[in-house]
């Protein structure tokens, strides 16, 4: 069973949410994301700086048997990216919740988190899909 | 509905993640590629690949009737050797590539892809005289991989016959292992040393225990089809369906060498003009120099302008990089020639490389 942190809101593919303060949030992909596609080897990601929709991608994350996009869960602007996957994508194997993390956004509309999952909900989703 | 090897439930109990491939429930990996990956180059890996197809051809005309089929000398086989080939169209494109294990003068065992197995069927029944018998014993064999360093030792402790140890690369014999017959046969598709077992079905899941039991001190892990696809590429073999198909020579596949009978065979006379005046495409290894991870169907770029596409690529361990062949146009890219491959509308510089990336250690 993969870890799916109480705290955090959870979209449908496998994205993760935080807020950092009431605008700010930081996000990255799941543990179950992780375990399913296994030795991740190479992350492309947003440039800080970018307006993004919701739902839009903003980042590729790759195994050595699978490649899968990343989206944004929320609207807003990129402010600040995690470059140390760049040289280490494997953090997005060992700790997705912490040194993992992809990028922060600067929220449009936090009302947008409303439409996004809880842990029990996201824990839910992932199983009605296994 | 997918089919199951007699290992299925081996691998369910192993946490291999199935996947369907070529309409066969098979593990991609077990734990982790890079581990399952790891472990052959440096200890054994285990694979069932008995998905594979085997067909016996049988009879006084067998031999002649391959003449016929392959544009490999068969010559070069003797009774317990085995040769690699493949079956040509009369366009020189490929039907399939196999292993010919050579059992007698009138006796060949041949071993072809899952995938293809039908297709290959129709194509050698089609052309096989009324002095051959063509029998499918894949839906009865199960084959087991046991490839790396250590195979050998691991081997040894399983099967108690001493020509085990004696056995030349492409050699094989039949043993008797308790009471079961089963071929044991100095090959694989890994760049490493190691051994491929054929065994009737009822016997595979004994065998498969024995072998991971056998190569625990030796770091053995059961490996899937993402482990065996990385080394099969890191050696720089080609796979049907990528490197070689219905529209791809061997010729152009870089694969010459296969191309050396005299005799009268389907497609000899592309093949031996492509072999002496040169083929339109060639398949090139590269590396990528910049980030990312070369899959199939990335446009290859020189100078801005489309030369070909790649055929295969995945992240090297090995190498720890990007790595993959591709099929470009004749003369366009030399050993050491940068050029863009495409992945996901980026150019990612790239350069040609020597073929293999891994050279075979055994």
């Amino acid at each position: 069973m993969s870890h799916i942190p109480d705290d955090l809101k959870y979209t449908k593919d496998s994205e993760w949410i935080r807020m950092d303060d009431e605008f700010t949030a930081t996000c990255g992909i799941t543990d179950h994301a992780q375990e399913m596609l296994t030795d991740i080897v190479f992350v492309e990601l947003p440039e800080p700086g970018m307006e993004v929709a919701g739902g839009e991608q903003v980042a590729v994350v790759e195994s050595v048997k699978a490649v899968s996009n990343v989206y944004s869960p929320v609207s807003g602007r990129i402010s600040e990216v995690n470059r140390a996957l760049e040289g280490s994508p494997e953090l997005l194997n060992g700790d997705p919740y912490g040194e993992g993390w992809m990028f922060k956004i600067e929220m449009k509309a936090p009302r947008e988190l409303d439409g996004l999952m809880d842990a029990a909900a996201y824990a839910a989703h992932i199983e009605s899909e296994s | 509905m997918m089919r199951r090897t007699a290992l299925y439930e081996e691998h369910l109990a192993l946490d291999g993640r199935m996947v369907d491939f070529a309409g066969w429930e098979l593990p991609v990996l077990y734990s982790s590629i890079i581990e399952e990956h790891a472990a052959t180059r440096t200890g054994a890996g285990l694979f069932d690949v008995s998905h594979m197809g085997e067909i016996i051809v049988n009879g006084p005309g067998a031999k002649s009737f391959l003449r016929r089929m392959i544009p490999t000398r068969v010559d070069k086989l003797a009774p317990s050797r085995s040769m690699y080939t493949c079956l040509c169209r009369e366009d020189g494109g490929v039907v399939d590539d196999i292993f010919i294990f050579m059992i007698s003068e009138s006796e060949f065992y041949i071993v072809v892809n899952a995938a293809t197995i039908e297709k290959d069927l129709k194509w050698v029944r089609a052309h096989a005289s009324n002095d051959v018998e063509i029998v499918d014993v894949s839906a009865e064999t199960s084959k087991i991989d046991l490839q790396g360093p250590a195979s050998l030792d691991i081997l040894t402790r399983v099967l108690a016959d001493e020509r085990a140890g004696r056995l030349e690369r492409f050699e094989f014999f039949h043993a008797e292992h308790r009471a079961v017959r089963l071929m044991v046969s100095r090959t694989g598709y890994t760049g490493e040393n190691g051994y491929e077992l054929f065994v009737p079905n009822d016997a595979a899941v004994s065998l498969w225990r024995e072998l991971l039991q056998a190569g625990e001190e030796y770091g053995i892990k059961p490996a899937g089809l993402g482990a065996r696809d990385m080394l099969r590429l890191e050696a720089a073999y080609s796979l049907y369906g990528h490197e070689l198909s219905d529209t791809i020579t061997p010729v152009e596949a870089g694969l010459n060498w296969l191309v050396t009978s005299a005799d009268d065979y389907i497609g000899r006379r592309v093949l031996v003009e492509q072999k002496e005046k040169g083929a339109p495409r060639t398949i090139i290894c590269f590396e990528l120099e910049g980030r990312g991870v070369p899959r199939e169907h990335c446009p290859v770029l020189k100078d801005g302008v489309e030369i070909g596409m790649s055929t295969s690529g995945g992240f090297s361990p090995i190498l720890k990089k990007g790595i993959g062949m591709a099929l470009v146009k004749a003369g366009t890219l030399a050993v050491g020639d940068a050029f863009s491959l495409l992945i996901r509308d980026n150019p990612v510089p790239a350069r040609a490389v020597k073929r293999p990336f891994y050279a075979f250690n055994g």
